[in-house]
């Protein structure tokens, strides 16, 4: 596969760097950032990410980074300064590989010249691009600190600053929209020929300010949803994109090499509060408290939130759940190697859902959803694990 | 045996969360009985859900022996009683053990519907009641006025009624001393032949059954022939005593007016019923006790393991049970949709329901219930004569000469101002009118029959909010009536689901049939295809819903850290997967069955 980069001896990581400020909270955002810019918090996170990437370096002699990504948080409102203290610290520690992918997310009110022209020149070159809507009124709706002329011209900005590998996010199933609205964002952001886009429905998630007056807040039905996420599919196909992930699509194979270690059961090592690690065997989050994490980091105390070994039949309904969410799929000889578990069950539910044009296969056999697959996937999955709960493993290779 | 003076049998009654069962532990402990570290325990509800539903499920009795500021010791039989419509009729017998009842009434709520029913069923068997006001320790607490309130709507005298808080102490040495000086000495004859209520019986595993009663007269001791005059079932005594809290305390003999217990090797619980005279073989009496009423199970519904695996599981357990509880029957019956299981017969439905949570909760079991119905009688073209405990042995409508359904004497008590809100209720429960009678002033009795099978379902609950919680309830079989009945049958994707087929009065059936497959919607997943949900009366469709195609179940963000998240909710998904039944090609949650036995709530 062409997933992960291949270097003979040393094993790929990931490292995944949580920056957890903001310019204001969105209204539906759930990840852990505080809306402020206070310096003496600002060098305390600064000096705690440092000093446990250089911990964590010496407990990974036997990796080769080959993806860095700095999410948020908006790392762009952190500023060039701090992220480029962060990389150096890595590079220092780890084992960088020179065609490592190093992406970095950035809003379109905190992208200037300079912050793109020095990260730049550190080596970052991946920028996903948060543009989210191309009207001005739903963006204040979501709380977006910005209007969408801010985006298109932060997005020119990147480009002349000499990223050639440039994600937007975008979402749907917004407040009042309809797929009219959709097809036109779809179609506005299209001109802009990003190499990536991610489209992701709105999820009211709990304790968000949605979350409050959700019934309020006049969202698109599952069905209108559901058509929106066809129309994507569509639209995005049309113009040369590959979905390669159920809200992901690229040209070029422009893939985000980071996340998809999300979903192959790659490693990766997480820094900064509320960052997920899986390593060595383990998974485990810190905790999502930037004061807990920089004094656990100063005093040495605990950080984590859960730490769990994950036993191999469970990594067995992981290999499911997270590679049907991409167009790499299961494989049955990959499958029963990796498992010692028997293919056969889960190919009578794959070939029950063929008919119902849910899931389909590869020229090489591969076993993939379909787009409208991929709209009830989780439906999928629960069958397919029901399916190997109820096998046992077999005697034979 | 104790000198009869020095006896008194009481019962406590109350409204729910009054304070009858702190009060009883009160007197318990004041009488040494118990010792503090057991106090967090109300003793006398022994089963872990008469406590968390705050209601005694079942019968008990305790001998106190209380040392009077008159120097002399008395024994006190206290005998608890259940609290519920239900369990009418064990109530009764209960109190026909006693001589005197305690009334509990708190102090800020003041006289509320169950104080009324139960100091009614008190009067009515004779006892002398004694008002006590509780919960005086509350700041809202209002003594005096409540003690008005119990001499203008019950119209005993409340005067002179202790004023105490069971839950602090305060006061239970007037309420001992109140038993003593107002409860009557029972009376009785120790040389006649015997007369001993069974008030009621427990299994014990070691002794066989425990035979809880009262002597009314004669004497019994161990080595007697007796014989159950109801049943006619005959053993020799084992042993007869009295209980204490520590357990049971064998004595001689029980005399006429004395409280306790009889073993006697009884192997089944069904030869004690509840009600039923204990008389010697020589000697017998020449009457039974008044009062006497077989139990009969009124409401059925089928009871099958959600898994189908565990029925023999759901066997044992249901054999377990019916040990103790004579009034609970169960027959095998299997149903296409839902394999082997039992058709169960119960006393209403708070009797299903504390059944059902018993075999969940001590026999771990997942269980699916079916729609509660009554004993339909049918009269076949060919002359035959069946009684239909299940719509799964309804006969097709061509065969039906003639179809009847079970009538009951309803009364009604309640504040007059409600007449008109139950008058309304008991209309659309197809009640017919006979006749109302003022008790006094404020409140009136109504009579009215009605079909047993509008009252099962949910009458007590509807009335309770149309009165404020006034409204107390009694019914009585009356026998059958012929009726208009229908057998309607839901079909999932095309496909007659047995087990949730039930029987109904012809005209609500158009309604009933509308609201089912609007649960049913509600409650059944979305799966690959649509699935017609369908209500048919004899292949006629009358009511339609559909559930639409799955189109959208899928988490669109999935990075680090939403995989652990992801995965515990994939898991729950599947487990709820698992616990569905497959009719055909639908998958259906036990939860539907649930949501289709509460059409009534809303």
């Amino acid at each position: 596969m062409p997933i992960l980069t291949k270097r003979p001896n040393k094993t790929p990581l990931g490292l995944y760097i949580h920056v957890p400020f903001c310019r204001s909270k969105c209204q539906y955002c759930d990840f852990y950032s505080l809306a402020t810019k206070d310096d003496k918090l600002i060098d305390g996170y600064l000096d705690a990410v440092c000093d446990h990437i250089k911990e964590a370096g010496d407990l990974a002699p036997g990796y080769k980074v080959d993806t860095i990504y700095f999410g948020g948080g908006t790392p762009s409102f952190f500023g060039a300064d701090g992220m480029a203290v962060i990389l150096t610290t890595i590079r220092r520690n780890f084992d960088v590989d020179n065609s490592a992918e190093i992406t970095f997310e950035a809003n379109p009110d905190s992208v200037s010249d300079r912050l793109l022209h020095r990260l730049r020149a550190e080596g970052f070159n991946r920028v996903s691009l948060g543009i989210q809507s191309d009207d001005d009124e739903m963006l204040k709706k979501l709380g977006r600190p910005h209007t969408y002329s801010q985006a298109v011209s932060a997005y020119y900005k990147i480009r002349k600053a000499g990223f050639r590998n440039v994600s937007v996010d975008l979402m749907y199933g917004l407040p009042g929209q309809d797929l009219q609205d959709w097809q036109e964002t779809l179609d506005n952001v299209l001109r802009l020929n990003p190499e990536h886009i991610s489209c992701y429905a709105l999820k009211i998630e709990e304790g968000t300010p949605f979350a409050e007056y959700k019934e309020a807040l006049n969202l698109p039905d599952d069905e209108t949803q559901a058509d929106m996420y066809l129309t994507a599919v569509e639209t995005l196909r049309g113009r040369g994109f590959r979905q390669y992930e159920i809200s992901n699509f690229c040209r070029k194979g422009l893939i985000s090499k980071h996340n998809m270690k999300y979903w192959t059961g790659g490693e990766y090592l997480g820094f900064g509060p509320s960052a997920s690690s899986d390593f060595a065997g383990k998974r485990y989050t810190l905790k999502r408290d930037l004061r807990a994490y920089i004094t656990g980091i100063r005093e040495g105390g605990d950080i984590m939130e859960d730490l769990q070994e994950i036993p191999m039949r469970e990594r067995a309904g992981e290999y499911l759940m997270l590679r049907l969410r991409t167009n790499v799929g299961i494989e049955a000889q990959e499958y029963e190697k990796m498992f010692l578990l028997p293919f056969a069950p889960l190919e009578e539910v794959l070939e029950k859902r063929r008919r119902f044009f849910h899931a389909t296969q590869t020229d090489t056999g591969r076993w993939v959803l379909t787009p409208k697959g991929y709209l009830v996937s989780n439906d999928i999955i629960t069958d397919l694990l029901l399916a190997q709960d109820k096998s046992s493993p077999m005697n034979r290779i | 045996m104790t000198d009869l003076q020095q006896i008194r049998n009481f019962s406590i009654i109350a409204h729910i969360d009054h304070g009858k069962s702190t009060l009883a532990d009160r007197l318990l402990e004041a009488c040494h009985a118990i010792d503090q570290r057991t106090r967090a325990e109300q003793l006398l509800d022994s089963m872990e859900l008469e406590r968390e539903r705050g209601i005694t499920i079942k019968a008990t009795a305790v001998t106190l022996d209380y040392l009077a500021d008159d120097g002399e010791v008395y024994a006190l039989n206290l005998i608890d009683t259940p609290g519920h419509v239900d369990f009418n009729y064990e109530v009764s017998r209960s109190l026909a053990a006693c001589e005197g009842a305690v009334l509990v009434v708190d102090a800020s709520q003041g006289v509320e519907a169950q104080t009324l029913a139960n100091t009614y069923l008190a009067i009515d068997a004779g006892l002398e009641v004694l008002p006590v006001v509780n919960k005086i320790d509350l700041p809202s607490a209002r003594p005096a006025e409540v003690k008005a309130e119990i001499e203008d709507i019950i119209g005993i005298p409340a005067e002179e009624a202790p004023e105490i808080s069971a839950k602090n102490g305060i006061n239970i040495h007037s309420v001992l001393e109140m038993i003593v000086r107002d409860v009557p000495a029972p009376q009785g004859n120790r040389e006649g032949p015997l007369q001993a209520l069974i008030f009621d019986s427990q299994y014990d595993s070691y002794r066989g059954v425990i035979v809880y009663t009262r002597v009314k007269q004669g004497t019994v001791k161990p080595g007697m022939d007796i014989k159950m005059m109801a049943t006619g079932a005959v053993y020799k005594v084992v042993e007869v005593g009295t209980m204490s809290p520590n357990g049971l305390c064998p004595r001689e003999a029980l005399g006429a007016g004395e409280v306790g217990y009889i073993t006697a090797s009884i192997k089944t619980v069904a030869d004690t019923q509840v009600g039923d005279t204990i008389t010697g073989v020589e000697n017998p009496a020449q009457e039974p006790l008044p009062g006497y009423r077989a139990v009969q199970p009124m409401v059925f519904s089928g009871i099958y393991p959600a898994d189908g695996a565990k029925y023999q599981d759901l066997r044992d357990a249901l054999e377990k049970l019916k040990l103790n509880d004579a009034s609970m029957s169960y027959e095998m019956e299997s149903s296409i949709a839902l394999g082997f299981g039992f058709r169960c017969g119960f006393l209403g439905l708070l009797h299903m329901e504390i059944i059902q949570e018993r075999l969940e909760r001590e026999y771990n079991l997942d269980l699916i219930t079916t729609a509660p119905n009554v004993v339909y009688r049918v009269t076949k073209t060919n002359g035959e004569v069946m009684l239909v405990y299940t719509p799964l042995d309804y006969p097709d409508p061509m065969e039906i000469q003639l179809a009847e359904e079970p009538y009951a004497k309803v009364n009604l008590i309640a504040p007059q101002e409600y007449v008109g809100n139950i008058m309304d209720l008991c209309q659309q429960r197809r009640g017919e009118f006979k006749d109302m009678v003022y008790l006094d002033a404020r409140r009136v009795e109504l009579h009215y029959e009605m079909p047993l099978n509008e009252i099962i379902y949910d009458f007590f609950d509807a009335l309770k909010s149309r009165t404020r919680g006034y409204g107390s309830l009694d019914y009585e079989l009356i026998g059958y009536r012929p009726s208009r009945l229908v057998k309607l049958d839901i079909l999932l994707n095309g496909d007659i689901v047995d087990a949730l087929s039930f029987i109904l009065f012809a005209d609500n059936a158009y309604p009933r049939a509308r609201k089912i497959c609007e649960k049913l919607k509600e409650n059944i997943p979305r799966a690959q295809f649509e699935i017609p949900v369908q209500a048919a009366i004899g292949g006629k469709i009358i009511a339609r819903e559909t559930i639409k195609a799955l189109r959208k179940d899928v988490l669109a963000k999935c990075y680090g850290g939403d995989i652990t998240r992801k995965k515990k909710l994939l898991e729950k998904q599947k487990e709820g997967k698992k616990r569905m039944r497959t009719f055909g090609t639908v998958s259906v949650p036990s939860e539907a069955f649930m949501a289709v036995l509460k059409l009534d709530e809303d």
